[in-house]
């Protein structure tokens, strides 16, 4: 016998380029559930979301800015249903839109030098994120962009339907997030932008 | 504060670099060799190229009193280079790892050296006398994800590793025979092989890139790719610890930190620059960056002639070169390592990066 090996259709073809090598391994990453490396986080219901927005509207009809968006950043909803995220995602951009602009500076410097704050700027960043995401307006299915998967980055005008009256709004709010990402970066730096990145505990 | 010594040895990323003791020949993996430098004069000149590897050398140490240099790759694969008269011979080391090796560090009594790698795992080496060959034994549990560095304790036994599973951990690598019977420490009293003397994560759990245990070490640092450092106090055996302080900075990550004193620590990383943490038990914090500002020679002191000015409009559509970085390094660090010390104190260290520069810093 030759000691040439026999190539073969399935030897010379690269399929075996696509074997999923980690999933034959007994205590390979992907046979294993990661969040039990870490500790776990206490589920936050609606309706304690709800209560929330609550006194934090309270705290802004009284003018204490400062007060309202500490209240709902202390607080970041880690494990609770789509709901309640969504709910909690909502209370933080109402009260990000209802702080004016130049009050975005002064109130994000006194709440990095207090304890934690690094901490806060880090959740309200992760909640800029989550909301330039949610306000990108759903891609159109079977959109003309074919082969590629639409991402709510936040950014995707194209392939967004006509623009009209939808757009401008989301370009409002679009436009607030924004600034306060700006101004939260000029504070708190690009290390938030990275500890939002590499941060397990999403929002 | 003497200015940095800047050598600008080759335009490739430095993975690693290690002194010899005498500080005046340098190991610095470059792809998959490692080149030695000679100091000649005030300059670093090639003097020797090891080759033993076939894919990039991924860490480099000398051990200071023997002069072994010990490497390891991404071939798998460690070798230790005996030098002798003839130049350095390479052995085999047996790791018996199925993925990179990705660190590696002698202990400080250099019987031992630790090999971090990819395969969830990491390869304590010890020599055997009878086989005269290096064999391995492995720490595996419960690290779940690679080992991107490893640190020794002073006493050689206990051995600090950071992982991308956002754990550092402590263990011991007691190995009956060669160790001695370690004296008992805050980490643990009895310790035989892979004890886990403690696991930390920071809040918000970013990978981990670099981990050191203070000159004395009571303490461990770690950092972190949430641009944390987090310094640990352990309370005592079966304890927890007394004080785990996370500092998080506005800079970007940190790739290697090392303890200058017992109250201060140097971090370097994405920022290109080295910066200064000071503190103790009571807290931490970030009090400014080894650069010295406004260093003559670079950038806006240079005067422009006219001509010149608009020339480079005409050409880049734009009147300065801003190409350089403010920065001695112009690339991430990724190594620092101490280069001299004085008592306790580390008065000076060296840096590398991916800009292919190596830099000795006073502190």
């Amino acid at each position: 016998m030759s000691i040439i090996p026999q190539h073969t259709a399935a030897s010379l073809s690269d399929a075996w380029r696509t074997i999923n090598i980690d999933a034959l391994e007994e205590d390979s990453p992907l046979n294993f559930d990661t969040s039990t490396l870490r500790p776990p986080q206490s589920e936050i219901s609606e309706a304690d979301v709800r209560g929330l927005a609550g006194q934090v509207r309270q705290l802004l009809r009284g003018g204490d800015t400062e007060g309202a968006l500490r209240g709902c950043l202390e607080f970041p909803v880690y494990n609770g249903t789509d709901a309640a995220k969504d709910a909690h995602l909502q209370t933080i951009t109402e009260v990000l839109h209802s702080i004016k602009a130049s009050e975005m500076t002064p109130l994000l410097q006194t709440i990095y030098a207090s304890a934690g704050g690094s901490e806060l700027l880090d959740v309200l960043m992760k909640y800029i994120y989550k909301g330039m995401g949610a306000a990108a307006p759903p891609a159109r299915p079977g959109g003309s962009s074919a082969g590629v998967t639409p991402q709510p980055t936040g950014f995707s005008q194209i392939g967004a339907g006509r623009p009209g009256a939808g757009n401008e709004n989301v370009g409002a709010a679009m436009s607030v997030l924004l600034s306060w990402h700006e101004k939260v970066v000029d504070v708190a730096g690009l290390g938030c932008i990275g500890r939002v990145m590499a941060d397990w505990r999403r929002v | 504060m003497a200015s940095p010594e800047i050598h600008h040895l080759f335009h490739n990323p430095i993975a690693d670099h290690s002194f010899s003791a005498d500080r005046t020949t340098v190991a610095v993996a470059r792809d998959s060799t490692i080149e030695l430098y000679g100091k000649v004069g005030n300059a670093f000149k090639l003097k020797d190229e090891l080759k033993g590897h076939d894919k990039l050398v991924t860490s480099v140490d000398i051990a200071p009193n023997s002069g072994r240099i010990v490497t390891c790759s991404q071939d798998r694969n460690a070798l230790v280079w005996e030098p002798s008269p003839t130049g350095y011979k390479p052995t085999l080391v047996l790791l018996r790892i199925t993925r990179a090796a990705t660190f590696v560090r002698w202990s400080p009594n250099e019987t031992k050296f630790a090999v971090g790698s990819g395969d969830r795992l990491i390869a304590i080496c010890y020599f055997e006398e009878e086989n005269d060959w290096w064999v391995s034994k492995h720490l595996k549990k419960p690290i779940r994800s690679t080992i991107t560095s490893v640190a020794w304790h002073p006493n050689s036994v206990l051995l600090a590793a950071g992982s991308t599973d956002a754990h550092a951990r402590v263990f011991s690598s007691f190995i009956k025979g060669t160790d001695a019977r370690p004296e008992p420490t805050l980490w643990g009293e009895r310790l035989p092989f892979n004890t886990v003397c403690g696991e930390y994560l920071n809040n918000s759990a970013g990978w981990v890139h670099s981990v050191a245990f203070s000159p004395s070490g009571d303490a461990l640092a770690f950092a972190a790719h949430d641009s944390s450092v987090t310094v640990v106090y352990p309370g005592g055996p079966e304890q927890p610890p007394r004080a785990v302080l996370t500092i998080t900075a506005q800079l970007l990550p940190f790739m290697s930190l090392l303890w200058s004193a017992e109250d201060e620590i140097i971090a370097a990383g994405y920022d290109c620059e080295a910066f200064r943490f000071k503190g103790g038990e009571g807290g931490w914090q970030l009090a400014g960056s080894l650069e010295a500002k406004g260093r003559p020679g670079l950038g806006e002191a240079r005067e422009e002639s006219a001509l010149n000015m608009f020339r480079q409009m005409d050409l880049r559509g734009k009147a300065k070169d801003d190409t350089q970085l403010k920065t001695v390094h112009q690339n991430t660090i990724t190594t620092i390592r101490p280069f001299e010390t004085s008592g306790d104190r580390v008065t000076k260290f060296t840096s590398t990066g991916v800009d292919g520069r190596l830099v000795i810093w006073a502190t």
